[in-house]
């Protein structure tokens, strides 16, 4: 039997509105439609309180892939469709500052009935992982390469 | 309850009778989660959200000094309020609470791999339980509520809303786009299943409406704007002029020359830029189609002539709730769509009601000056639409639903004819009879036995209107398949042919973006949820009413609008609502006022820079007005010191969570 | 039991009831919900899961009825029976009984030990008869309130139950207990019940093992239910042919019911989606006159059930007979090609029609054509009854869905608070005309 316990898988990380993604994903589910089991989906208001070093620290503990579904331009919040915007492009450079992938992390709009597009998602994120790896793998060539190098 | 307090964390699996548990194995998620630090019981049930599940979180509650609650259950949508107010019943703080959803964004999803949504199940259970660690009790805000409430759209269902809201003693404003109320209503002649008169019901209602010193209408007045929030709503009404007085109204109709299509009579006849719609309207006094009239001037009994002009007003009015009544407009067939548009004999089932309510003295009925011997009607013209079989709209969707009030409107309107005109022959070409209503199958029953003759369609294979060839004793011949009998192929010369239309929503795309509600496929206002909370939509304090939200006929229409109602009143009636706790929240020690937070903010006065005298220095620190703060939370990210966080979602509960879905159970090989 | 004074009366505890009670006790009016049977909830949870959304019924049901329950402006009184509605100066005295638990209210927990000592199994008319239940027991898992009745009917006086009682809670001493109550208004929620399923002759009378009613496929369906999976009463096979004829006395004037029950073709549709996910193999039929999906998201959820293969016949039932091993055989016109065919399956479910659950007199109504309470304006006021200050909300006016059935539950609420206002202030301005 299986050891359940251990996710043979790279984890998912979906951070997804109340008012979009959610409910997207709540949609999704009364749909019946079936998605890789490693993906989570956590709720959030609006994903401009994070800091981009959220996003760093999660894939530093272990999360391989994030994938932001915001409510884009029917957001309840003025500032969403382009505060995240930019908060991406700020994550992206420390990304690339710490050596990480930035295809690991990306963002969508995702409304309250957007089954499929939410399917699309997490199964190309799921995909893209099989290809790049686990994200420990990656910091550890990284650091790897870091070392090795002449100083 | 002291924060420092020792956790005790309480965690449950519910079963969701089966919804749950056929896929993830709740016992081992629920002993997984026995072994977590701080957690002092964890069980599962078969149905949490049962009284007697209820009962077991408050027992435990009280008897085990629970006080941090996790459950794994259905969507939060659905039960995280009824799980926080079994703990306010037991005593505990209602945020000190952590829903976790096993249902939608597990067993549903991953059916096909038990073992993967167990182990999700525990991740998401673990992030739960390290976000509960770090929950503090919160108090609702408390806002007085304005007892007041905004109605948009003076159909039946606006109307009839008003009228309720204002005899439980709110008042109402009612804002109403076009120059009279009534709505659609006031376009139908004896309706189904009563065979009263529309405009008399109409009047009778809005005579109650008019007298109601609590109600105020505005006509030709439409909401520009929307700022504010459940309870404390600022709404801006432009409101045009009227263009004609008292005194001068009837003297400028009669001058008035220009004319348009009457959209009374849907086209079928034209009438003034100075207009009254139909006699005995309401407001009586004639108004000025502005969009129409392009300032010509128009003599008055040969004296000066006079321009007049639209001198809009705006007002603003404060509101604790808002309901969206804005109706229905009739499918508009395509250019060409069973011919219409194209053939002038093809007309909609609208248009025929008003054609028979113009031409009532008749004793035969005529079209286009012909005489009328056989008329057919096609049902679910625009509606019931198949992917794949019919062409897609302008925005490219479908309409897939059925507009419910069609049958029986079309085989009211085959009673009527047959009792004014009994030589005529009538065909209805249908796909399914809905005749559902009380009284709707004796129309149905009549039909038949009065000779109307039904050809049965199939949705994949349409009728073909064309014109007949010349010479032909009709005008149009109608090619179908007749699924009663053998799906033979029938020819059949028409005079007539009658487009059963469905409903579809009014153009509001400005007032759904203003009020941030949301729209279905079929492009209907959406409601919460269509059993728990059918009249409700996801924005707190906006409620809809009648069509806006689907079609009905009008007594569901009533119905809708007084269920919104009793939600309005039920909201406001006290005069003070509450609003979740969910803003902003800053760390006295850590802020020292660099501002960050107040530049980032967009929303007006929901944070500054105060300065205090504290022990004789002064100090800078940034303070927040809550019922101004949209928790969006744009402050957390810049804030240097990470003084400010949402609460109950701070940044800290976000990494715990985090952590915990990044991290091994622990002690799995004895569970697994 | 005391007398009882209140603004408003809710009779019946369906969802129709339970909604108007709670939008009435939301607006701080005080309500008493009477229900004749020993919980609430009504038809609503019996049912496995509920069309269109699929939602787990109980899930819908069981926070209404615990909201009901805790609500603080609404007294519920279970197992009472409203016995006359009289009118006086006040609003209306409704003489009411207390039907006998057996069972103290106030002490019975619901530990249910007295059911598990009780030696006489019944069938259980909550599983429709398919499963059992002891003579004294809790009605079902998820009711409320969570307090033991005892059937008298079937009880042999044997004392198991009061000596495994913890709390000393069974009295047979129990007398039935009238009392009155004093309300301004009255919501009538009476709901309905389904037509009987012998009702038409030619669809086997109800001797057929193998034809069985909707709400049973319900309870097969329903995870609380007694089997947890679809089964053939007959001999407890699987079925692999499961056919459903519509309109099973609706749209029949043999039968003198000549309206559209509005719900069989959505339940039909809904089990059969259900029934294909939980038996894969089986090949269901829905035998049909039309298909009656109008709802909001009605007529999508019929284009998903017959794009996941479920087969829909045009055609009326003649008859249905049995062969020798108990298999329906369904005997019917095919109206596409004219012939008249016999179908054998392995169950039958009759879309059986709604008639009302009580009969309008007794409220002093008049019925309305088709049996069920009338409301004389309905473009007007579409819950408002022929008498003053009573109110129809749900099935108890006419067959319709749930949601249907809470939206005419809030406009029967509006409708009563508005009632209930006029009367109290003309009650307020003549007690003042009396001070001065
Ligand atoms: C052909 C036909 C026949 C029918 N026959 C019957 C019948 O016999 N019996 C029956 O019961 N039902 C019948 N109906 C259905 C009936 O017409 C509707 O149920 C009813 O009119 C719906 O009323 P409403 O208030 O929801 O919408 P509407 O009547 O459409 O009213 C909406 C109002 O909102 C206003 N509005 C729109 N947008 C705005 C805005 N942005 N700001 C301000 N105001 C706005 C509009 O001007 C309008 O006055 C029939 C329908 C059709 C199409
Ligand atoms: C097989 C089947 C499947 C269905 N599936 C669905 C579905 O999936 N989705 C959907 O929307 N609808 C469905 N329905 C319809 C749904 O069951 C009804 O719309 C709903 O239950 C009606 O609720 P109600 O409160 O009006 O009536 P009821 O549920 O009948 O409630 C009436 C209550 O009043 C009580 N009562 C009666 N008389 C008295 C009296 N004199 N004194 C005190 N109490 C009294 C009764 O005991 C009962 O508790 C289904 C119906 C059937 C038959
Ligand atoms: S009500 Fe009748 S005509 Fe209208 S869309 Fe539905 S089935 Fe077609
Ligand atoms: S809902 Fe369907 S099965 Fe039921 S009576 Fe109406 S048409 Fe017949």
């Amino acid at each position: 039997m299986p050891d359940i316990a251990q996710s043979p898988q790279p984890k998912i990380l979906v951070l997804a509105t109340l008012a979009g993604g959610y409910a997207g994903a709540d949609s999704t589910g009364q749909s019946h439609l079936d998605y890789p089991a490693n993906t989570y989906v956590l709720p959030v208001m609006c994903p401009v309180m994070f800091p981009p070093e959220f996003f760093v620290r999660a894939f530093e503990r272990g999360i391989d892939g994030i994938i932001i579904m915001y409510s884009g331009t029917d957001s309840p919040y003025k500032v969403e469709a382009d505060g995240t915007a930019k908060l991406i492009n700020r994550t992206y450079q420390l990304m690339k500052e710490r050596g990480i992938d930035i295809r690991r992390l990306r963002l969508a709009a995702i409304c309250t009935v957007c089954v499929k597009p939410f399917l699309k998602e997490v199964n190309q994120m799921a995909e893209l992982l099989k290809g790049i790896g686990f994200v420990k793998n990656e910091l550890a060539s990284r650091n790897a390469s870091a070392q090795g190098a002449p100083a | 309850m002291p924060d420092n307090d020792k956790l005790k964390i309480a965690v449950y699996t519910c079963y969701c009778g089966g919804n749950i548990s056929d896929v993830v194995d709740c016992e081992k998620v629920a002993k997984a989660m026995g072994s977590q630090p701080d957690v002092v019981v964890s069980r599962t049930d078969m149905s949490l959200c049962s009284d007697a599940g209820q009962s077991q979180i408050e027992q435990d509650i009280r008897e085990l000094g629970v006080n941090r609650v996790v459950i794994g259950s259905c969507a939060p949508t659905l039960h995280e309020v009824t799980f926080r107010n079994a703990l306010i019943r037991a005593g505990l703080n209602p945020y000190l609470y952590q829903h976790v959803g096993l249902r939608e964004q597990d067993s549903w999803v991953h059916s096909n791999d038990h073992a993967g949504a167990t182990r999700k199940a525990m991740h998401l259970m673990k992030a739960g339980i390290a976000k509960a660690r770090l929950l503090h009790p919160l108090e609702p805000i408390r806002l007085q509520a304005e007892k007041q409430a905004l109605v948009i759209g003076g159909g039946v269902a606006g109307l009839r809303a008003a009228l309720d809201i204002a005899q439980q003693g709110l008042r109402v404003v009612l804002v109403e786009k076009s120059p009279f109320v009534g709505g659609r209503m006031a376009q139908l002649e004896a309706v189904f299943p009563t065979h009263e008169n529309a405009r008399d019901l109409l009047r009778g209602l809005i005579k109650k409406v008019v007298n109601h010193p609590g109600i105020k209408i505005y006509t030709q007045a439409e909401v520009m704007g929307v700022a504010g929030y459940v309870g404390n709503y600022c709404a801006q009404v432009i409101q045009h002029s009227r263009g004609v007085t008292e005194e001068n109204a009837e003297a400028l109709l009669s001058a008035c020359q220009q004319e348009v299509p009457d959209e009374f009579n849907y086209g079928l006849t034209r009438r003034k830029t100075i207009y009254r719609p139909y006699p005995g309207c309401y407001p009586p006094l004639p108004a000025v189609d502005w969009d129409n009239y392009q300032g010509e001037p128009i003599s008055l009994n040969g004296g000066e002539p006079i321009v007049l002009e639209d001198v809009p007003t705006s007002v603003d009015v404060n509101v604790g709730a808002i309901v969206v009544a804005t109706g229905f407009d009739p499918y508009e067939p395509r250019q060409g769509e069973y011919g219409y548009g194209e053939l002038k004999e093809v007309v909609t089932l609208p248009q025929l009601i008003r054609h028979l309510a113009l031409s009532k003295a008749n004793h035969a009925l005529e079209w286009n000056g012909h005489p009328v011997r056989d008329v057919a009607f096609i049902h679910c013209v625009g509606s019931r639409e198949i992917e794949g079989v019919d062409e897609p709209h302008e925005d490219g969707r479908i309409n897939n639903y059925c507009s419910r009030v069609c049958c029986t409107a079309t085989l009211h309107t085959t009673e009527e004819l047959r009792q004014h005109f009994p030589g005529l022959n009538i065909y209805d070409l249908y796909q399914d009879i809905r005749t559902y209503g009380r009284g709707h199958e004796d129309y149905y029953r009549d039909a038949l036995l009065g000779g109307v003759r039904f050809v049965r369609y199939h949705g994949e294979e349409h009728p073909q209107v064309t014109a007949a060839s010349a010479g032909d004793t009709h005008p149009v011949l109608i090619r179908v398949k007749d699924s009663l009998t053998y799906n033979e192929e029938l020819e059949i010369p028409v005079d007539l042919v009658v487009l059963a239309v469905g409903m579809q929503p009014r153009q509001i795309d400005k007032l759904v973006n203003m009020l941030k509600v949301s729209r279905g496929t079929d492009r209907f206002l959406l409601e919460v949820h269509p059993k728990l909370r059918p009249v409700e939509t996801a924005v707190n304090g906006v409620v809809l009413a009648g069509t806006a939200q689907g079609p009905m006929n009008i007594q569901e229409s009533l119905s809708a609008a007084s269920a919104a109602a009793a939600k309005v009143v039920a909201l406001l009636g006290r005069g003070r609502v509450e609003l979740q706790p969910f803003v902003a929240a800053v760390d006295a020690e850590k802020c020292n006022g660099t501002g960050a937070c107040v530049e980032i903010c967009e929303y007006e006065g929901a944070i500054a820079v105060q300065t205090f005298t504290e022990n004789g220095k002064e100090v800078k620190r940034a303070v927040v007005t809550p019922a101004n703060c949209s928790g969006c939370g744009a402050c957390v990210a810049v804030c240097p010191n990470h003084a400010i966080n949402v609460q109950g979602w701070t940044l800290s509960q976000y990494e715990a969570m985090v952590d915990a879905i990044a991290s091994d159970i622990p002690n799995m090989a004895e569970v697994a | 039991m005391k007398d009882l004074k209140v603004d408003a009366l809710v009779v019946g505890g369906g969802i129709a009831g339970m909604q108007a009670a709670l939008d009435l006790g939301d607006q701080g009016f005080q309500v008493a919900l009477v229900e004749r049977e020993p919980s609430i909830g009504g038809k609503m949870i019996t049912l496995s899961k509920v069309f269109p959304t699929l939602d787990c019924c109980s899930c819908i049901t069981t926070p209404k009825m615990s909201a009901v329950a805790h609500h603080p402006n609404i007294k519920l009184l279970t197992y009472c029976e409203v016995e006359s509605i009289q009118e006086n100066e006040k609003g209306f005295a409704v003489a009411t009984v207390q039907k006998p638990r057996y069972v103290d209210e106030a002490t019975c927990t619901g530990c249910r030990l007295c059911e598990y000592a009780c030696p006489i199994t019944v069938p259980s008319s909550f599983d429709r008869g398919l499963g059992s239940y002891r003579a004294i027991r809790v009605p079902f898992s998820t009711a409320v309130p969570q307090i033991a009745v005892l059937d008298m009917d079937n009880c042999i006086l044997c004392g198991k139950c009061e000596k495994a009682c913890p709390v000393d809670a069974v009295v047979l001493s129990q007398q039935p207990e009238p009392f009155t109550i004093h309300a301004t208004a009255i919501i009538l929620a009476t709901g309905f019940e389904l037509n009987e399923l012998g009702a038409k002759k030619e669809y086997g009378a109800a001797k057929l093992p193998n034809v069985i009613d909707p709400l049973m496929m319900e309870r097969f369906l329903s995870p609380t239910g007694p089997y947890g999976r679809v089964l053939r009463p007959g001999d407890g096979m699987e079925p692999t042919t499961i056919a459903y004829v519509q309109c099973a006395g609706s749209r029949d004037k043999t039968l003198g019911i000549e309206y559209c029950s509005r719900v069989c073709c959505m339940y039909a549709i809904k089990q059969a989606m259900l029934i294909s996910g939980a038996l894969p193999m089986a090949e269901i039929t829905i035998y049909y006159m039309d298909i009656r999906t109008f709802g909001k998201g009605y007529e999508q959820f019929y284009q998903n059930a017959k794009a996941m293969g479920v087969e829909f016949v045009r055609g009326k039932v003649a008859s249905i007979h049995e062969d020798e091993k108990h298999n329906p055989i369904v005997k019917m016109e095919l109206t596409e090609e004219g012939r008249i065919i016999e179908r054998t399956h392995d169950l039958v479910v009759l879309s059986l029609g709604m008639i009302p659950a009580v009969s309008s007199s007794g409220f002093g109504l008049v019925p309305a054509s088709d049996g069920f309470i009338s409301v004389p304006a309905p473009n007007a006021s579409p819950t408002v009854t022929e008498r003053p200050g009573i109110f129809v909300t749900g099935t108890a006016g006419g067959p319709m869905d749930i949601v249907d059935s809470i939206v005419t539950a809030g406009s029967a609420a509006s409708e009563a608070s508005a009632y209930i206002r006029s009367k109290t202030m003309i009650a307020e301005s003549q007690s003042e005309v009396a001070y001065a």
